[in-house]
Parts: C-alpha cells; sequence; structure tokens
C-alpha cells in the first residue's frame, strides 16, 4: 500500500522513515523532504482561515510520475507522510485517512512511553510494526 | 517546425513588448558591445508623443530565427527591429560594412519593422552623410546620444507597428482575411476548404487574436481584452484549440498588465519603473489606471475594464486552461512551459503557491524533446528559482542540486564542476544547512541529516573534482563534525580515510576560506574527536605548591573586605570567584589540566599534537599525541605547559590535530564541557628542591596525609631505645638559588608516649651553604632516637608477677609471635579476645617539613614545602617489669631493683652506669640491683609559672614525673647491646616507675649531717677514734623544704651491736657524754641550715653505733617520717697504742 512512510517532527527533521527496500532510499528522503513546502504552505494558509478548528488531515501533497504523496499534520506541528505507488488508483482518500489516524494513535503511545525523549528517533517496536502493517498490505 | 528552445524569464509583461535584436557584426570586442548594449536596453519604454501611449521594448542581443517564426503566433515573439552595432575603420570597409548590415537584416527580414546600424570608428564625408538607418561615431566612448538615437527607432517602430494595427482592425470588409499560422502547421492546411465557414471563422478569429496582440503592443490595452474577447469566443466556436489558448493567455496577459501595473517578473525583467512614473506621469495615460484623485479620467474605460479585464481568479482559470489546450500540441511545448512559468509567476504575485506549484509539477513533464545539457541545466536552475520565487525553499534546492548534477553528467565532455559546486552551495539554504559548525554547537541537529550528508558528500567530490583539496578537507571535516550522529560506522570510517587522504595533499587547519564576498567558510575545529566532557586545571604536586607567607595574606584579607566572614556573596564578586581558581601555578614549573575525553569513534583514534590555548600569560604549551581505543568511555589525558611569565592565565581550550586536521577548540563554544574554572594566578618562581636519604625508602604513609602531600617517605625498623642517624641531602633541582631553609617535624598518628625527642637535627651546618646555587646540594643529618613505653605489656608476662625473677622460656601469645614462632604448646587465646590483634611492634611516625624559598617568589612571599615521612617500627628491647627499692645504709642512696625482661630473640647484655654486665637470654627476665644515689627533684627546674597556669594538673603532673624521669635515666645510663646484631641502645626505667619508688627515690628535704671529728660520717662509713678522746659529734641540719622546720631536740643513744640480733644499749660505764645528750636545734628557716655540737668519751675499745633519734613532739608530725631519719653513725674506739703502733 504504502511505498514510504515518515514522521517529521516539529523542526523538520525526521523522526522516523522507513521505505519499501528495493527501491533507493534516499529518494524517498527527497521526496518527503520536499513535500514539507507543500505541507508548510498548507499549514499557513489554514492557520489564517480556521484558527484552531484545524483538519489535522492535510490530504494530497502533491502527485508526482511515480508516487502520491499525502500529508497529516497533529497539533503539535509533527507531520505524517505516507507516500503510496500512483499506479494504485484502489485505494480512497478515507483508507489514506484511517491509515493516518492509526499512524497518530501509535505515535502517541510512542510519546507516552516515559523512557522516550521527545525529539529523538522513534524506535519502538509497536510503531514500527504499526507502519510494516501499513506497507506490506499492497501484497 | 517547433520552436525548441523555451524563454525561461517570460512574464506576462512580456506580450505587450516589442522585440529588438541587437546584434554586433565584424569585429567588435565584447566589452564594448555590452557597454553599447545596456545603453541601448536603458531604453526598455518610450512615450509615443501625441498619443499618451507607451511602447515597451525587450531586446536581445541573441535570438533564434525559428523562434522568430512564431511570431504570428503571439506578436511579442517577433523581431521587428534589428540594431547592428559594428566597427569600422577606413572609408575603404565601408561598402563591405554596408553589405553585411543588409546581410544581417535579412535573416530577419520577414518580420522586420526597421533597423539601424550603429557604426563605431568610421570618420569622414561617409560619416557625414545623413541616413536614417545608420548612426556613426568616433569611437566607443564618444556616442553620447546612442539613447537618443534608439528612442528615434522605437518611434518609428511604433508608427510601422500602429499602421499595422489600424491596417488589420479595419481589415474585416477585405476581401479574404489570410489565414496566420504557426510553423508546424502549415502543411496541415494544405488542400484545405478555404471558403468553408469553418475556414473563415477561423480565419477571422486567429486574426482577431492577432490583432489583440497588436493593441497590446501598441498600449491600447482595453481594444485588446475586446479583442481577445471575440477572439475567444470566435475560436472557441471552431476548436482550435492552440490559437484559442494563444487568446486566452493574451487575455490573461492583459488583464495582468492591468492588475498588476508593477510586473511580475521582478527585477529580471529590467524594467524602470521609476522612469515611467517620474517622466511620464503626467502626460501619460494608462487605460484603466487611476489618477491621483482616485477617479479615472476615463468613464468608459473604467466600465470596458470592468467588463472585460478578468478578476485575478480568472486569470488563473484561463491560464490553465490555455495550458490545457497547448499541451495537446507537442510542438507546442515551448509555448506550455513559457505560459506555466508566466503563471507561476502572476500566482507568485497573489501569493498562492499551492496552485503555482501545479503549475510548476506540470511544467517538469513538459516534453521538449531532446535538450542539449545546458539547455537542461537552465531549465532545472529556473525551476528552482520558480520554486522559491513560491517560497519552495525545499523543491527549489532540490532542483539546484539536480542542475548542479546536470553539469557533471557523464555524457557532457567536459563537466564543469566548478558551476556544479557553485549550484550546489546556493543549495545549502534550502537544506537548512549553513556551513558555520557553530550553529550546530546548540541545542538539537537542525534540518534532515540523510539529505543535508548526500549534499555534503556532493560538495566534497565537487570541490575535490575542481582540484582544491583545501575546500574538500574544509568540507570532510564539517561533514564528520556535525553529522557524526547520523552516521553509521562504515560511513565513519570511509568517510575519516578519505579525510586522511585528501588532508595528506592539504592540511586542513583553522583559517577561513573565502569562497565570494559573502560566502566564506570558517573554520571546523574538531570538538567531537575527541569529545571533551571535562576540563580541569589541577594543582601542582604538594612538594611543588607554593605557599603565601602569613602576614602577607592576611594584609589582603584585611583589605578585601572589613567582615571576616559575611553570608552575603556579592555578585560581581561571585562571579569572579567562580572563575578563577584558588591555587596557583608557578612560573617556570609544568603545570597540568586534566581533561576527560571520549572517543565517538568505532575505531582507535588517535590525536596529534593536542595541547592547550591560554592567553593571559607566555605559556610554552608541550602537546600530547594520544591514541584512544574504539568508544574508550571517558577517558583521563593530561595536558601540560609552562608558564614563561608570571600573571594570570585563563585556559582558553585546547588544540589538536586529528586526521590531519588542526582544530582549535574553545571551550567557550563547548557549553557541554564542565570546567571548574580556567583562570589562575602564576606567581613567580621559586627554587625546586629534591631530597634524597641514607635509609630506605617505604611505602608507608602516616594516617592522617594522603600519599602525595609527602614527597617521600623513609622507613626503618629500630629496637626501643635504639638511635640511628638519618642523613638527608637536599639538591637544588630548579633554577633559582635556595635563600632560606626551615626544617620542622612533626609527630602524627601516635598513641604512644615518646619519651625524649623522636627526631633531632643540626641546621646551622646547612644553613652555612646558603644560598644554595642550582645543581648544588647540602646534607643534614637527623637522629632518630626511639624510646617507646613497653612496661606496660604485661600480657607478654603473664606469669611473670607470680614468681618474678628468672622466669624463663615463658609462652608469649602475641600473634605475631606466634607466626615468627610457631609453638604447638601455644596457649589457647579464649578469655584474652580483645588483645588479638594486639602486635608487640609500634609503630612510630614523624614528618620532616622543609621550608624554603628564594628568587623572585620569595620576593613576592612565597615558599615551598617539601615533606619526608619517617617511618619507625619500634620492637621492644628492654623493658623493666618491675621496680623497687631497697634503703641503702646511707640516707643519701638506695638501692634500685629493677626486673629486667629481654622480649627479643637475641641474647642481650645490658650495664648500668656502674655496674657489670648483665646477660640476658631471649625472654628471660631478671633482677638487677643498681645502688643510686638519691635524686634532689626539687633542684630541677620549674615549669613556667605561665605554661603551669594553662596546663592542667595532671598534665602537669606528667610533665614532672617526666623530668624525674629523664634524671633518673641519666643517671642510671642503663644501656643494652645485642651483639649478634651488633645494635646497642638505651632503656628507660621511666615508665617502670611508680609514685612510691619515686619516693624512695627522693632526696628528703630536711638534710642531715653528721659529723664525727669534723669528718662526716655516714652509714657503712666507720669514723674512728681513740679511747679517752672526745669525740666530737656535730649534727647540721639543711632545711630544703619551703617551710621553716623546728625547733627540734635530738637525743643520741649509743649502743653496741653483737651482731646476732642483740643490742646493748646498757652502755653507760662504757660512754659517757661531755655536755648533754640532748641537742637542741632553733627554728631552721628554707635555704638555711643549723648546726649543734656535743662531744662524747669513748672508755673501752669496742664497735658502738650511735642512734639520733627526736625526742617525741606533736608538731613534728605533719611532715613526713622518712625526713626525720639521720644517717647512724658508726663508730670504731681504738686503743692509743694500737695507734701509734699503726
Amino acid at each position: 500500500m504504502a511505498v514510504c512512510i515518515a514522521v517529521i517532527a516539529k523542526e523538520n527533521y525526521p523522526l522516523f522513515i522507513r521505505s519499501v527496500p528495493t527501491q533507493n532510499e534516499l529518494k524517498f528522503h527527497y521526496t518527503v523532504h520536499t513535500s514539507l513546502d507543500v505541507v508548510e504552505e498548507k499549514i499557513s494558509a489554514v492557520g489564517k482561515s480556521l484558527g484552531d478548528q484545524r483538519e489535522l488531515y492535510l490530504g494530497l501533497l502533491y502527485p508526482t510520475e511515480d508516487y502520491k504523496v499525502y500529508g497529516y499534520v497533529t497539533n503539535s506541528k509533527v507531520k505524517f507522510v505516507i507516500v503510496v505507488d500512483s499506479s494504485n488508483t484502489s485505494l480512497r482518500d478515507n483508507e489514506i485517512r484511517s491509515m493516518f489516524r492509526k499512524l497518530h494513535n501509535s505515535f502517541t503511545d510512542v510519546m507516552c512511553n516515559p523512557f522516550y525523549n521527545p525529539g529523538d528517533p522513534i524506535q519502538s517496536k509497536a510503531f514500527n510494526g504499526i507502519v510494516s502493517g501499513m506497507m506490506v498490505q499492497t501484497g | 517546425m517547433k520552436m525548441s528552445v523555451p524563454d525561461y524569464m517570460q512574464c506576462a509583461e512580456d506580450h505587450q513588448t516589442v522585440l529588438v535584436v541587437v546584434q554586433p557584426f565584424g569585429i567588435v570586442p565584447e566589452d564594448h558591445f555590452f557597454k553599447i548594449y545596456k545603453r541601448i536596453a536603458s531604453v526598455s519604454q518610450v512615450s509615443i508623443r501625441d498619443s499618451q501611449r507607451i511602447l515597451y521594448i525587450r531586446y536581445r542581443h541573441h535570438y533564434l530565427p525559428e523562434n522568430n517564426e512564431w511570431g504570428d503566433f503571439q506578436t511579442h515573439r517577433k523581431v521587428v527591429g534589428l540594431i547592428a552595432i559594428t566597427t569600422c575603420t577606413s572609408a575603404k570597409d565601408w561598402p563591405q560594412t554596408a553589405e553585411r548590415f543588409h546581410g544581417q537584416k535579412e535573416v530577419y527580414s520577414s518580420t522586420l519593422y526597421d533597423s539601424r546600424c550603429l557604426v563605431f570608428g568610421l570618420q569622414g564625408e561617409i560619416a557625414e552623410q545623413q541616413r536614417t538607418d545608420m548612426a556613426f561615431y568616433p569611437s566607443f566612448d564618444e556616442c553620447s546620444d546612442v539613447e537618443r538615437r534608439v528612442e528615434d527607432f522605437v518611434e518609428s517602430i511604433f508608427i510601422v507597428l500602429e499602421s499595422k494595427r489600424l491596417d488589420r482592425a479595419t481589415d474585416k470588409s477585405g476581401d479574404k482575411t489570410p489565414l496566420l499560422c504557426v510553423p508546424f502547421e502549415k502543411k496541415d492546411f494544405v488542400g484545405l476548404d478555404t471558403d468553408s465557414r469553418h475556414y473563415k471563422k477561423r480565419c477571422q478569429g486567429r486574426m482577431r487574436k492577432h490583432v489583440g496582440d497588436l493593441c497590446l503592443q501598441a498600449g491600447m490595452l482595453q481594444d485588446a481584452l475586446v479583442h481577445y474577447h471575440m477572439a475567444v469566443e470566435l475560436l472557441r466556436g471552431v476548436n482550435d484549440h492552440l490559437w484559442l489558448g494563444a487568446a486566452l493567455e493574451g487575455l490573461c496577459s492583459a488583464s495582468v498588465i492591468s492588475h498588476y501595473p508593477g510586473g511580475t517578473g521582478g527585477k529580471l525583467l529590467g524594467r524602470k519603473p521609476s522612469i515611467s512614473q517620474t517622466t511620464d506621469a503626467g502626460k501619460r495615460h494608462r487605460p484603466g489606471a487611476l489618477t491621483t484623485n482616485g477617479i479615472s479620467a476615463d468613464t468608459s474605460t473604467e466600465i470596458g475594464r470592468a467588463k472585460n479585464c478578468l478578476s485575478p481568479e480568472d486569470i488563473i482559470e484561463k491560464y490553465k486552461e490555455a495550458i490545457s489546450y497547448y499541451g495537446k500540441y507537442k510542438n507546442a511545448g515551448v509555448i506550455e512551459l513559457e505560459a506555466c512559468v508566466k503563471a507561476v509567476r502572476v500566482l507568485a504575485i497573489q501569493k498562492r503557491a499551492r496552485e503555482a506549484s501545479e503549475f510548476l509539477q506540470n511544467a517538469v513533464y513538459i516534453n521538449l524533446g531532446q535538450l542539449s545539457e545546458e539547455e537542461k541545466i537552465q531549465r532545472y536552475s529556473i525551476l528552482s528559482e520558480l520554486y522559491e520565487l513560491i517560497g519552495f525553499h525545499r523543491k527549489s534546492a532540490f532542483f539546484k542540486r539536480v542542475a548542479a548534477m546536470q553539469c557533471v553528467a557523464p555524457t557532457i565532455p567536459e563537466p564543469g564542476w566548478r558551476a556544479c559546486y557553485k549550484l550546489l552551495l546556493e543549495t545549502l539554504p534550502g537544506y537548512s544547512l549553513s556551513l558555520d559548525p557553530k550553529d550546530f554547537n546548540k541545542g538539537t541537529h537542525r534540518g534532515w541529516a540523510a539529505v543535508q550528508m548526500r549534499l555534503l558528500h556532493e560538495l566534497v567530490y565537487a570541490s575535490r573534482r575542481m582540484g582544491n583539496p583545501g575546500l574538500s578537507v574544509r568540507h570532510l571535516s564539517f561533514l564528520l563534525q556535525t553529522m557524526l550522529d547520523f552516521l553509521s560506522d562504515q560511513e565513519k570510517k570511509e568517510v575519516t580515510q578519505s579525510l586522511e587522504n585528501y588532508s595528506s595533499k592539504c592540511p586542513g587547519g583553522m583559517e577561513v576560506i573565502t569562497l565570494s564576498a559573502e560566502l566564506k567558510l570558517p573554520p571546523v575545529p574538531f570538538t567531537k574527536l575527541p569529545i571533551v566532557r571535562s576540563v580541569k586545571l589541577l594543582n601542582l604536586p604538594v612538594s611543588l605548591r607554593p605557599h603565601k607567607v602569613k602576614g602577607l595574606l592576611g594584609q589582603n584579607v584585611s583589605t578585601a573586605s572589613p567582615f571576616i566572614y559575611s553570608p552575603i556573596i556579592m555578585h560581581s564578586r561571585g562571579e569572579e570567584r567562580c572563575k578563577k581558581i584558588d591555587f596557583q601555578w608557578v612560573q617556570g614549573d609544568v603545570c597540568e589540566v586534566q581533561l576527560m575525553v571520549y572517543n565517538p569513534m568505532p575505531y582507535e583514534l588517535r590525536v596529534e599534537n593536542m595541547g592547550l590555548l591560554t592567553s593571559g600569560v607566555q605559556f610554552e604549551s608541550l602537546p600530547a599525541a594520544l591514541s584512544l581505543p574504539a568508544e574508550s568511555g571517558l577517558y583521563p589525558v593530561t595536558l601540560v605547559g609552562v608558564p614563561r611569565t608570571a600573571g594570570n592565565i585563563t585556559v582558553n581550550g585546547y588544540h589538536t590535530s586529528v586526521f590531519g586536521v588542526t582544530s582549535d577548540c574553545l571551550l567557550e563554544d563547548l557549553p557541554a564541557v564542565k570546567t571548574s574554572g580556567c583562570l589562575v594566578e602564576v606567581i613567580p618562581s621559586l627554587p625546586r628542591l629534591q631530597l634524597a636519604t641514607s635509609l630506605p625508602r617505604s611505602a608507608h604513609t602516616p594516617q592522617p596525609m594522603s600519599k602525595e602531600e609527602l614527597s617521600s617517605s623513609v622507613s626503618v625498623q629500630l629496637f626501643n631505645g635504639e638511635t640511628q642517624q638519618l642523613t638527608i641531602t637536599l639538591e637544588n633541582i630548579g633554577c633559582e638559588d635556595i635563600e632560606t631553609l626551615e626544617v620542622t617535624s612533626k609527630v602524627v598518628n601516635t598513641k604512644e608516649k615518646v619519651f625524649s625527642n623522636f627526631l633531632s637535627w643540626k641546621l646551622e651546618e646547612a644553613l652555612s651553604h646558603l644560598p644554595l646555587k642550582p645543581g648544588l646540594t647540602v646534607t643534614l643529618t637527623v637522629s632518630i632516637q626511639v624510646k617507646l613505653d613497653f612496661s606496660g605489656q604485661e600480657n607478654l608476662l603473664q606469669d611473670l608477677n607470680d614468681d618474678g625473677i628468672s622466669v624463663t622460656g615463658l609462652p608469649i601469645c602475641s600473634p605475631l609471635r606466634q607466626v615468627l614462632k610457631p609453638r604447638p604448646e601455644t596457649k589457647p587465646i579464649s578469655n584474652d579476645s580483645g588483645k588479638l590483634e594486639y602486635s608487640h611492634i609500634k609503630t612510630l611516625e614523624a614528618v620532616l617539613n622543609f621550608k624554603y624559598s628564594g628568587g623572585a617568589g620569595k620576593v613576592d612571599g612565597y615558599y615551598r614545602e617539601l615533606s619526608l615521612g619517617v617511618h619507625v617500627d619500634v620492637e621492644p628491647s628492654v623493658f623493666f617489669t618491675r621496680v623497687n627499692t631497697l634503703p641503702a645504709t646511707s640516707t643519701r642512696q638506695c638501692h634500685l631493683l629493677l626486673d629486667i625482661f629481654n622480649p627479643t630473640e637475641h641474647e642481650l647484655t645490658v650495664s648500668a652506669n656502674r655496674s657489670q654486665d648483665l646477660v640476658l637470654h631471649a625472654s628471660e627476665c631478671q633482677r638487677m640491683a643498681i645502688q643510686v644515689d638519691k635524686f634532689d627533684f626539687e633542684s630541677l627546674p620549674q615549669l613556667d609559672q605561665e605554661t603551669a597556669h594553662f596546663t592542667n594538673p595532671k598534665q602537669l603532673e606528667e610533665e614532672r614525673q617526666h623530668a624525674r624521669g629523664c634524671q633518673i635515666n641519666s643517671k642510671l645510663q642503663i644501656c643494652w647491646s645485642i651483639p649478634s646484631l651488633q645494635r646497642c641502645g638505651e632503656a628507660s626505667v621511666e615508665g617502670a616507675l611508680n609514685q612510691l619508688v619515686l619516693e624512695h627515690l627522693q632526696l628528703a628535704p630536711l638534710q642531715w649531717d653528721v659529723l664525727v671529728n669534723g669528718k662526716p660520717c655516714d652509714s657503712d662509713l666507720v669514723a674512728d677514734c681513740k679511747v679517752g678522746d672526745a669525740v666530737t659529734l656535730e649534727v647540721k641540719l639543711t632545711n630544703l623544704s619551703k617551710n621553716p622546720v623546728g625547733p627540734l631536740a635530738l637525743t643520741v643513744m649509743p649502743f653496741q651491736d653483737y651482731q646476732n640480733g642483740v643490742q646493748n644499749y646498757d652502755l653507760d660505764k662504757a660512754v659517757t657524754f661531755i655536755g648533754s645528750e640532748t641537742f637542741f636545734i632553733d627554728t631552721v628557716k628554707p635555704k638555711e641550715s643549723s648546726t649543734c655540737n656535743g662531744a662524747l668519751l669513748f672508755l673501752y675499745m669496742g664497735d658502738y653505733y650511735l642512734n639520733i633519734k627526736f625526742q617525741d613532739d606533736n608538731t613534728r608530725r605533719e611532715l613526713p617520717l622518712a625526713w626525720f631519719t639521720l644517717p647512724s653513725v658508726y663508730i670504731r674506739a681504738l686503743d692509743t697504742p694500737l695507734q701509734a703502733g699503726a
């Protein structure tokens, strides 16, 4: 389903990034990194108009030839980015939303861990498991 | 034919410009050409006389003829003017030059409205002729009216343009509207029915659009809008998509011009708004623009604008539509791309970044066919710039990087590493990467490490290929320093290997590398290789520490504050205090700073030339090289150096050389480093003393002192009472003269009572050698004398008290003894567990302190101290288990009975003052009797009244007892020697003395002297006299007590002792008194004496004794009886003839 899932800190550095192993990992780094431009643009645009009642799900950030990049921003400005294959047309917006929600829940669990330092790379096994689940579903 | 080269600089306003090509031909130096070109280009807008309109001009010095062929499609693409620049030095060349000018015109002949030729260097006849299409200038420097000429030229273009516009606009009824088409369409229309309505409408639509273009160029914005609207209607009807797109784009352009008079292209376009505002403000009338009072001058145009002009949202919609139409034609790629660019610029003005990014995204995928590498670079660069424009810095950086990579694509025969490097540097802000390591010191890492690392790797590679290893080293250092946490072990290894490689060619240093005026590469100190956790300035070793002379210190304190102690710490001083360390370093002596370092690398780290960075005084740093094992954990490193001058020194940091890169790491940049202050005072130089002893060194350290407080320590084993000479050699190993030397000693850590001086020395000899020059030595002899009291050790002699004398082979229950001499029959020590750990060896420890000073440090009131620990294990020699006295015959003497025990394992001889040697076998006890004179303890010097006042009575008594003991010892002079070991020493009875013995040994304060015939007579001494002669008897009382004594009455009672227990007192017939038999003595005051005389007459020969007794008197009872014992007198009365015979 997803080919790359990333969690990005408020200060815009990656807390977690995982991509399908077959592909060039750096490419996804660049894809996710550049998608932050759009995320920032979207946040700033939304911030002005809606105030606090913000939709966390940002929707499609940008389509590229091969991938679609979706974004999600928590209230603490932690960003989730999911990259999916463009060829996967069956994927609905709702499914992406639920993936983000799952990701957010798992991330919240990570943050609740008293041994986790906010700002450190995420190494939680549970979180990793959730991410793996989202990435293998394609089959 | 398709247009292949897009103009990425295009913006919507370009639609209203006319294109003029400025070209050189012949020999025109490039710099001169561009100078002229610039002057020409400054005429970017010209207001036309009489028409209140402005003509905008776009200049190009290079324009492809293929692009020109699209001129009918969008007239701003059409070259309408040509300005040729040439040189011509002689009239002879002129025809040829003119010919070439015509040739130049030919290229664009189909579209050209007018042309000019600027000829430089020609003078004379030809130059004087007035030609409109030629201008002659003597040189490139003398051409003041170029601008005016260009304006004239532009006006002439305007006239043509205006005529064409009018021509086309009014050409409605005309016979047949020609079909305008783009180059690639031409073949499609061959054989098309030209009479169909469809075709006609198409022709009309295209012509409308064309007229719209012309109107826009001619400055008639409203007309243009109207024409475009009509064209859109017409073309939509016939599905002429390409041209419909163009019409829509024209509509957009016109609307943009109307909405954003400031322009969308930014400064890229090079237009000068200031000119238009100042020079044209009055006469210029721009349709739709508001006048100063806010009301449009022409209400009809205002209405027209409202009707025809697109709203900002519509502009984007129409752009989208236009682009989608362009997209249908493969050959219109350039048009589509340019439209995208224009739309993005408009969106950037509207601050609609996200939609702009969609346009850009589309532009990325427009396929322009085979592009040259240069074109690719240009395309990526412009994409990057546009992304930057809409605030997408990351995307911008991404494309810039792609452009940089394109510069060195493997297909390029000569890769442009320099250009690549320059472009890569421009991407740095997009990756939030600055090349200043200080930005990474604070807080968490900023930015996306993975892509930053990639970029740094590329910078390193590019700079290396550029042939600048210095840059590579700097970038690699930066990579290693800032990205260390993100590098894998393998990467760390690779990076350091290549760093070592590069730095071998060009060692890295601390200088700033200047790339350009605004970009400088600051130095990268390796503060993480190794990581320093703490910096601690170390005090000098105890023996080298300077001490301040007390008196001077006191002055300092008193000036600092009027209070001895105050809990309030003033802030200003508190700050100073926390920085300054409260010990001193000494000029010329090696000082140490301890760093706790940590190697974060997965392999051994070699740090070379690690030293201190200091300020304040001249400091000679002695660099160290170290090798830290992989992931070492905290590792102490001591950096040393020698201050060469006195003053306050500050340790600012340290320098290292790792992988061939030298770094200066300043502590102020390392907030994570713990330090207890870095400022320390360096005092002027002091001498240094080294100490050597004749005795072996020992590891023993007196308990209350730490090991380092002693510079050395000696240890010796002595038997109690033994004396050992210790020779101390003092050598001046410093550079200063030793001017003063003081020696003191202190006995430490002893519960034992020490008799006599433990350590004694004579310093005068040594002092006579001062001042001691460097390298010279002086010796000092110290005698160690041990006198301890072992007598209390009853456990050694548990059976001894029973029979007292001559106990041999008694079992000794000391654990030590058991080890030394295990005996099967040893008694169990069950009942005596408290003494289980008892060792009969006692230890004595003392510290000898040498205070010395000299040189400049002495002037400042400093001295040094060297201490020598003396450790003595004292084994018991002889000791006295019991002391008793027996009265001697003389009252002035008595017998001292000493039970002497030999606890050693050796045969021992003891000798006293006047008696012969006594041989004692191991663990043997024998009694020794010594006849001693009684002691006059009162004659001992009394303690000072002062000291006596302060010490308590008990101490006073001890003191007194000690003095008595000394006196007794010196009198007795009991010596022992162990012949087998050749050791000898003194034995002291002091510990064995008790009050009773002392009383017995004390001379009574009332001294009685009995003189017989004028001769003193005492005890055994026999006084001879003749029978019949009167014997004078004189009794003298000397009062040494404090109180007056007397009066006293004495009775003399003669008797004879038959030596069988019978004493005959009935001697009336044998002895007769001459005078009274009773003597009277008056009161004797202290220190006085009194005598009384009597006489006796012995009638028969014989041995007589005189017993002098007191007549009983109650008043005398207060004084002890012992004081009133008079010596008995033994008189032998001899016959006279016997004496005569003798």
